[in-house]
């Protein structure tokens, strides 16, 4: 009896799956906010999943009652159909069940395989190197960085309960005092927001949803941002006269190092351009987006979570 | 009482400086400004065997000795650090990714096209 409620989830999940994210993706506005545009993209990805689940089930679940909660209810605690139970039915809730189990075990599967190789990364990184040996002329709070010998210039972090923020030797000889400090406060807000669990539902959806361009567009795009909104935070807490350039000068010398033998080509295509968009971000910024701008584009992510919750609690219509 | 990851390291710093393989008592008396038992030290040997860093052979009593070198551990971790595919990348946040050489010296003139004072 929820025909029509089924159809507007169904066009939700539509649009969430195709059109809006290539909007949101190909918009200017993002990188003058990354952090509400962030939250743009997390109502995307939860309003998106819980559409198409949610379709599936009203449709599924139909012959059980007028609203979702209802027809749960009688059918989990098999109650006879209100309405013959047709072939169709069986499918959507067979689907459902499917594509909600994927998408949970996705994740899951994914937070344990990256909690795994982070841990195996963690103690290489506590046996190979001495936690004594930090560069001299970063600030003396530091228990937690870690000196690398190799030549390439690399800076990363690994997030976690015990985070750990790593330095090659390459990078501390090719970037000044102030250039070296504009890199640790980038991979410090990194830690400090954390960063690293706005991208794991998109990782793991791109690898549960191969099939939808989607997937691969906004976990590219949520990467970028996560990366301009860790710039954004490193400005705050720069001295000096010109934070922006340094921070400029620290990329495209890590960008230029780093590149060339042991990095597959697949890789640069992908980095490559947002890199280009964080530097000239960095050297012309764009003007902040406007109190107004933001209001809306967080009341759209509210309201874009609010509408497909609404549809699956309330009766029919 | 130091941690263990201290013991660790201790333990893996003695056997990359050794020349061979080094018994458990060897490296009890290595270490032997830290009172070590020989228990503790074959408690830090099975678990740096547990983590793949440390092999032993059969000879009697068992000698213990490093699987790869520093160097190569590290080595072997940039590597996956920097060739590290867009998928994988959840594991860590590096700060920059590499670019391919044009566009490496294209960020170069970006940078001095915009001049000294790009932050007015």
């Amino acid at each position: 009896m929820l025909p029509a409620t089924a159809a507007a989830l169904a066009v939700l999940a539509a649009l969430l799956a195709w059109p809006v994210p290539a909007l949101l993706a190909r918009a200017r506005w993002p990188r003058r906010d990354p952090l509400v545009a962030l939250v743009c993209w997390q109502a995307i990805g939860l309003a998106g999943g819980l559409s198409i689940i949610g379709a599936l089930l009203v449709h599924g679940l139909a012959p059980w009652g007028h609203s979702l909660p209802e027809a749960w209810w009688h059918w989990v605690t098999r109650h006879p159909a209100d309405a013959p139970v047709r072939g169709d039915h069986w499918v959507a809730q067979t689907l459902a069940a499917v594509l909600a189990v994927e998408l949970v075990g996705v994740l899951l599967l994914s937070w344990v395989r990256t909690a795994r190789t982070r841990r195996r990364h963690r103690e290489l990184l506590e046996l190979v190197v001495q936690p004594a040996s930090l560069p001299m002329a970063l600030p003396a709070t530091l228990p937690d960085a870690r000196l690398l010998e190799h030549p390439a210039p690399v800076a990363f972090c690994i997030p976690g309960a015990r985070p750990l923020l790593v330095l090659s030797s390459g990078m501390v000889a090719e970037l000044d005092d102030a250039q070296l400090a504009a890199v640790v406060a980038h991979e410090r807000a990194h830690l400090r927001e954390h960063h690293h669990l706005y991208l794991l539902p998109f990782v793991a959806w791109e690898a549960a949803l191969p099939v939808l361009p989607a997937a691969g567009r906004a976990h590219a795009a949520v990467r970028t941002l996560v990366e301009m909104r860790a710039d954004d935070v490193a400005l705050g807490s720069l001295p000096g006269p010109a934070p922006r350039r340094t921070l400029a000068q620290a990329i495209v010398v890590a960008a230029g190092g780093a590149g060339g033998a042991g990095v597959p080509s697949g890789a640069l295509a992908v980095t490559g351009s947002a890199v280009g968009a964080r530097v000239v971000r960095l050297l012309e910024p764009p003007s902040p987006l406007p109190a107004w701008g933001r209001v809306l584009a967080l009341l759209s992510a509210g309201l874009l979570l609010l509408v497909p919750t609404a549809l699956l609690l309330l009766p029919a219509f | 009482m130091a941690s263990l990851g201290e013991l660790e390291r201790a333990v893996m710093d003695r056997l990359w400086s050794a020349d061979g393989p080094l018994a458990a008592a060897e490296l009890r008396d290595g270490l032997a400004d830290r009172g070590l038992a020989l228990t503790t030290v074959h408690t830090v040997l099975s678990r740096l065997e547990q983590k793949g860093f440390v092999v032993h052979d059969d000879a009697r009593p068992r000698r213990f000795r490093a699987r790869g070198t520093r160097e190569e551990h590290a080595a072997d971790l940039m590597h996956e650090v920097l060739g590290q595919a867009g998928d994988r990348q959840a594991v860590l946040a590096r700060f920059v990714g590499g670019v391919d050489a044009d566009e490496a010296r294209l960020l170069r003139e970006l940078l001095a096209a915009a001049g000294p004072d790009a932050d007015r």
